[in-house]
């Protein structure tokens, strides 16, 4: 019997097989089998959350099996607070993903299977805990992925599909040339073979200089994933030429991978070269909430300003990381499950109206709410959730990375706030154009939403209330893993960081025995 | 003879007896009759299982390291053939790349109808030449086992001599592959002069010489070492030594070109292990630099006129360059970077053989250039084709869970892990990994563009039928990628004892 992580990645890929073997004669079929086998992670990331034990930094649910002597690559996987949420995300935000592709009518079957493998990538970086087999599964997102959005995309697809894929995968040279290199330098550390084992890594005493270039190595290919400004400039193009559920779980899930990286790998395993570049990243981060923010305001289809507003909000998951205290930390995981759910949400009524109309234009719609006051209604509240009203969980993840960051870089946390409001004024003035005023007479007779659309919304509209009211049980199991980071930090470099609540307790390190300074290493 | 086992050169002897036999059979039963494709195929078998039974014998230990020496000269004791993990190993590969690659060829061998069996038995005698390339430690006889599958090659490439282009390239490539060769013999002269030996093992050896001689002129045999790499890194189409590879690639009929452009790859590489990391393994400070700047040159220069190419059998050359530079890559860690080599050459020529094997299903067999347009929307016209073609390119250009992700992190580890010689570097060739990291992204630029043209929307629609064998070829390569991406640690396990003597 395989170990409940290797089911949650090998269960979309079997499913991607059962949906390949599908009578091509029956293409209705397609569609219900995907999303029934894409139900199956999701059932395994609810176990897993009602098995995770609570109030403990501990890996949870781990195997190591390495694979072969030959290569140093092993199949060690486990998740801890920070991962659980993001695949617990991840294998819901599929299943709705994969129920509002109904507009895909060509080559069905390619689809969803291409969808499922992504879906198995996905899972597969947020539980490896071997740097190669992390690598692996994070480069190879990009290939269903750019599938995804060259098959099926929109006009620009060819030019949108290439670039993605270069820009992300740019980073990953670096990233790829940064493990090889530590894993040669834990290597000769331990005296043994090269090693990508991350826990072994953490034992791996290295100088700051070499601190330094394997943090930017591995920070470059992240903050393209982010995308942290100046690198987002692939984004945009992506997310609008996707479908719709291309955008949803590049916005969703596929961004995170990169904040994900940030926390679990650079401030981890670099802990001096992160407080020694804490507030860089974390200046990057503020430009960009007001950039992304401020160019959001400006575009006239409303897919790209959405695609905006994460360049936005993925500002704020990076400003609240560097940041370096417990609340902005957890604020940023937690603003990462709720970028996630708004982000997801709106990109899937994008695509709803997108598939009655076929115009992303702003200037084409208005009056909208009185043709289809459902859609109105759930837009304006997700839009109400993206933009942070308190009671939804917007609000909790920014509200925390603000208040955490404010100990830490004050300046940059008032300009932050700068971007809440900004966020305000670009989803409301979007929501005014097209949803109030005279209707188009061209959107007269549009359907409202169906069952089976408003359906799909509902998990999200829940979780994004229930988060915003009872945070709690996701902070809760969040925290002993973010303290474990920041503890770690602090062990290693001497720095004390600001807290609420006066100094710190005598802690326990989680990680083991920790050497510093060694030499050349 | 004494003692002496047929078994070290039982490989060279099936093949040549292969080849023979299919020429007869052609005579007595007939060329039309096509009889003497089987036996050419059982040949190319044979040499597998033959390549295998060496390979449990050096496992075990009975005859590893075994010499077989016909020339007993007073001066020069020389072994001629020796059989060690090394070679078996590249038995093994060579045997199945000359199958795979015959299947691919076939149907141009049904297209050139009565010449037939020449064609399929210069295939056998090539692998046979190709072979001596790996398991001789004689200087001379690689240079004979060079220069027989070199010819075989020459010939192969002008086989269709009536198209123009055909003869063009088979013209040049054998005056540059003539001009590779001699300067290649021009270095073993040198390597003789400076060392009094030919051969790599034995007594009076080169190995011999370096551990118990100062060496009195280095000039002289850095001259030798630096004109045979040359000559290698010549036939291997390394840069800045490959202009010809593009040009004999596209001239030459599309059938043929997996076969020679694989064959070539392993023998070459394999030939560099014997000679560099067996021969001269104690120069590796004077010779490793010089390969890393080679490595650096074919990665980046063939990344880089492969992203401009307009047509696939080009872009598939100068992509061969940036290949020849990866393996490069792990070979500047001399021994550590023999694994590597043969991991990602073995898969690699599995590749190569796919995907000209699917150039010569949808522009024919006999075909010369291949514009990367008439490639565009075949998944309309053959979508299994088109999907086996993605795995291929996305193999190629090094995606997780692809065998060319696996050949290029053994390859660069090896470099990482590699002491620098040079003066201040200590962490290994970190430039160089770092320059094959950044070409391989350039590089899925190109890969990307042909998956894209296969799913692009315009381009002719008739189906395309393809052969039964050359369907075979590709769906091997297809999947060969993805196994040994997926499960590469069996190779990687047997390629660790595929280290020369």
């Amino acid at each position: 019997m395989l170990p409940v992580l290797a089911w949650l990645v090998l269960l979309p890929i079997l499913g991607a097989g059962i949906v390949a073997v599908l009578p091509t004669r029956r293409q209705e079929l397609v569609l219900p089998v995907a999303i029934g086998v894409s139900m199956a992670p999701l059932a395994i990331a609810g176990w897993m959350l009602w098995e995770f034990q609570t109030g403990t930094a501990e890996f949870q649910f781990g195997s190591d099996v390495t694979l072969s002597s030959a290569l140093d690559i092993g199949w060690r996987v486990a998740v801890d607070g920070i991962s659980l949420f993001l695949i617990v995300l991840t294998a819901l935000l599929f299943p709705i993903a994969i129920a509002a592709s109904r507009s895909v009518t060509d080559r069905v079957k390619t689809y969803m299977v291409l969808m499922l493998i992504l879906e198995a990538g996905v899972l597969g970086v947020f539980i490896a805990l071997d740097l190669l087999l992390f690598f692996a599964f994070f480069e190879i997102v990009l290939v269903p992925m750019y599938l995804l959005i060259r098959m099926w995309g929109s006009e620009n697809r060819a030019y949108a599909s290439i670039k993605f894929v270069l820009f992300t995968a740019a980073g990953s040279a670096f990233l790829l040339a940064s493990i090889i290199a530590l894993g040669v330098l834990t290597g000769d550390a331990v005296g043994g073979f090269t090693s990508f084992d991350f826990r072994l890594m953490l034992l791996t005493p290295l100088s700051d200089t070499a601190q330094l270039w394997l943090f930017l190595g591995f920070a470059i290919a992240f903050a393209i994933k982010v995308p942290l400004f100046p690198f987002h400039t692939w984004l945009p193009d992506a997310h609008t030429e996707a479908p719709t559920a291309g955008s949803v779980i590049l916005a969703g899930v596929l961004l995170k991978m990169g904040t994900y990286g940030l926390i679990r790998f650079n401030m981890t395993l670099f802990p001096q070269a992160t407080v020694d570049l804490a507030f860089w990243l974390g200046v990057l981060g503020v430009i960009g909430i007001i950039y992304g923010a401020a160019v959001a305001i400006v575009q006239p289809d409303v897919k790209r300003l959405v695609a905006y507003s994460s360049v936005s909000h993925m500002g704020f998951i990076v400003l609240g990381m560097f940041a370096l205290t417990t609340q902005a930390l957890q604020g940023s995981i937690f603003q990462m499950i709720s970028h996630g759910l708004t982000t997801g949400a709106l990109f899937l009524l994008i695509g709803m109206i997108y598939d009655r109309t076929h115009t992303r234009a702003i200037a084409d719609y208005g009056g909208l709410a009185s043709v289809m006051p459902v859609y109105a209604g759930i837009f304006l509240f997700s839009a109400f959730a993206s933009a942070g009203l308190p009671g939804l969980s917007g609000f909790v993840g920014e509200f925390t990375i603000l208040v955490g960051s404010y100990l830490t870089f004050p300046v940059l946390a008032i300009i932050a706030g700068g971007g809440v409001i900004l966020a305000a004024v670009y989803l409301l003035w979007a929501y005014e154009r097209m949803f109030t005023g005279p209707t188009n007479p061209k959107l007269a007779g549009l359907s409202d939403l169906g069952l089976r659309e408003v359906a799909i919304m509902l998990p999200l509209v829940v979780l994004i209330v229930v988060l915003g009211v009872y945070p709690k049980p996701v902070m809760e199991r969040i925290q002993p893993s973010t303290d474990a980071i920041l503890e770690r930090i602090e062990f290693v470099t001497g720095e004390q960081f600001p807290e609420f609540g006066g100094p710190d307790e005598v802690v326990e390190i989680e990680y083991g025995t920790i050497e510093h300074g060694g030499g050349e290493g | 003879m004494g003692n002496m086992s047929f078994l070290p050169v039982a490989f060279e002897v099936v093949l040549l007896a292969g080849a023979l036999l299919v020429l007869l059979v052609a005579v007595v039963a007939g060329r039309d009759r096509r009889f003497w494709g089987p036996i050419a195929g059982l040949a190319f078998a044979a040499a597998g299982i033959v390549g295998f039974l060496q390979f449990r014998e050096v496992l075990d230990g009975g005859e590893a390291g075994l010499f077989f020496s016909t020339m007993d000269l007073q001066i020069i004791r020389s072994p001629m053939v020796v059989m060690d993990g090394f070679s078996a190993f590249a038995a093994i590969i060579l045997a199945i790349v000359g199958f795979v690659g015959l299947l691919a060829a076939w149907d141009l061998v049904v297209r050139v109808g009565r010449r037939g069996p020449e064609f399929v038995s210069l295939a056998l005698l090539a692998v046979a030449g190709l072979h001596i390339m790996a398991a001789s430690p004689n200087l001379v006889m690689i240079f004979l086992g060079l220069e027989t599958a070199s010819i075989a090659f020459y010939v192969m490439a002008g086989f269709t001599r009536t198209a123009k282009d055909s003869e063009e390239a088979a013209l040049k490539y054998f005056l540059l592959g003539s001009l590779a060769s001699a300067l290649f013999l021009y270095g073993v002269a040198l390597v003789f002069a400076a060392t009094g030996s030919l051969t790599i093992y034995g007594a009076n050896s080169i190995r011999d010489f370096f551990s118990t001689d100062i060496v009195t002129e280095p000039g002289i045999l850095l001259a030798g070492m630096a004109l045979m790499l040359v000559g290698i890194a010549f036939k291997v189409s390394a840069a800045p030594f490959h202009q010809w590879a593009p040009d004999v690639y596209q001239g030459a009929p599309s059938g043929a070109v997996g076969l020679m452009a694989a064959g070539v790859k392993v023998a070459g590489f394999a030939a560099l292990g014997r000679i560099f990391v067996g021969g001269f393994v104690s120069q590796i400070d004077s010779w490793a630099p010089i390969v890393a700047v080679i490595a650096a040159l074919s990665m980046v220069l063939g990344t880089v006129f492969a992203l401009v190419q307009k047509d696939l059998k080009r872009l598939l050359a100068y992509s061969g360059v940036a290949h020849a530079g990866y393996i490069l890559t792990g070979m500047v860690a001399g021994i550590d970077g023999i694994p590597a080599m043969w991991f990602y050459v073995s898969t690699y020529a599995l590749m190569v053989i796919g995907a000209f094997a699917v150039v010569s299903v949808v522009e024919g067999p006999a075909s010369t250039s291949a514009p990367l347009a008439r490639f565009s929307g075949l998944v309309r016209r053959n979508s299994e084709l088109a999907w086996l073609m993605t795995i291929i390119m996305l193999g190629m250009s090094g995606m997780p869970f692809f065998a060319g992700f696996v050949g290029k992190i053994t390859a660069f580890i090896a470099a990482t892990s590699v002491e620098n010689p040079w003066p201040g570097g200590t962490n290994g060739y970190v430039w160089l990994v770092v320059i094959g990291t950044l070409t391989t992204v350039i590089g899925l630029a190109f890969y990307l563009r042909v998956i894209s043209t296969l799913f692009s929307g315009d381009g002719p629609e008739e189906p395309i039928h393809a052969g039964m064998a050359a369907r075979f070829a590709i769906v091997i390569g297809a999947v060969a990628t993805v196994v040994f991406g997926i499960v590469p640690f069996p190779l990687l396990e047997v390629v660790r004892d595929a280290f020369p003597l």
